[in-house]
């Protein structure tokens, strides 16, 4: 299983999405390695395809897809289940990635677009 | 800003079709200006509760929230997108647009959500985040902004003047 986490180091949030990814692995019983990458320069934004920090795939796909906001360097909003939108996403939608890739996960709708 | 210099006037279009400067909020004892956006989720994080605290002052105390973002690059910062979002929340304070980004440079702020916190006179008593935890409001311990104004109300000098605003920098024009 390949996981990265990139991040713009302008946004506060990449500590505690990694904190949070880590807690959703061991949570899932998934021992793989983290590839951390900072993303400081709007040319390695769109070169990563980054739409903003923390921008967290497994397996190359995005734990909340936002298909239609641009590569750029900022923070992104996560949607939670309770409606309400977030700079992390929440240990329910990582946990469901994980799931949804890992050989005995479960199907693949745990994906949601947001419009902001 | 340092803490202790005075508020700079400004002259600003706002979501409501009116133009605001500071002589607009002359009559409250306490200004709380802050820089805002639409896309942040940080400002999102704050939303509820920025609103909550103004209309629990609104007496007293004039908030008045600034975008200073680049909308060319940040579209959903656009100011008909300011309007359609302090219409959603109803917003309970102007929401202005600061399209030149001279007002950001000029009180030297970085981030959204930024908080300043005048007295009276209009000078600067408390500069930075709103509380002490942006991502679980029910474990605030502290509230900075809420705190600044109940001590200016009370004619003393907040116990805390400046905390680093934690948020998303401000997008400024190439």
């Amino acid at each position: 299983m390949r996981i990265e986490l990139l991040y713009y180091p302008e946004c506060p949030s990449h500590e505690r999405a990694l904190e949070l990814l880590r807690d959703a692995l061991a949570l899932e019983g998934i021992d793989a390695p983290i590839e951390v990458i900072r993303i400081d320069t709007q040319q390695q934004a769109e070169q990563y395809r980054f739409v903003g920090s923390p921008t967290i795939r497994i397996d190359g796909r995005e734990v909340q897809p936002q298909p239609h906001l641009p590569y750029r360097l900022t923070c992104r909003a996560f949607l939670h289940e309770d409606g309400r939108l977030s700079p992390l996403p929440s240990l329910a939608t990582l946990r469901a990635a994980l799931r949804n890739t890992h050989p005995e996960g479960g199907d693949e709708d745990g994906n949601r677009s947001i419009g902001i | 800003m340092e803490i202790g210099q005075s508020a700079y006037d400004f002259e600003l279009p706002g979501v409501d079709g009116k133009t605001y400067s500071l002589k607009d909020f002359a009559d409250k004892p306490v200004l709380v200006l802050f820089f805002w956006c639409n896309h942040c989720p940080y400002v999102k994080a704050y939303e509820d509760r920025v609103i909550q605290l103004a209309n629990e002052f609104k007496d007293r105390v004039a908030f008045v929230a600034i975008n200073s973002n680049d909308p060319t690059q940040y579209p959903e910062d656009s100011f008909e997108n300011m309007k359609r979002i302090a219409q959603e929340k109803a917003y309970p304070f102007p929401y202005l647009f600061d399209e030149t980004q001279a007002v950001a440079r000029a009180y030297k702020a970085s981030r959204t959500p930024e908080f300043f916190v005048f007295d009276e006179e209009r000078d600067l008593k408390y500069h930075g985040r709103f509380d002490d935890n942006w991502e679980h409001p029910n474990q605030v311990r502290h509230e900075y902004v809420r705190d600044a104004i109940r001590s200016l109300l009370e004619n003393d000098i907040p116990h805390v003047s400046h905390v680093p605003p934690i948020g998303c920098t401000i997008k400024w024009k190439h």
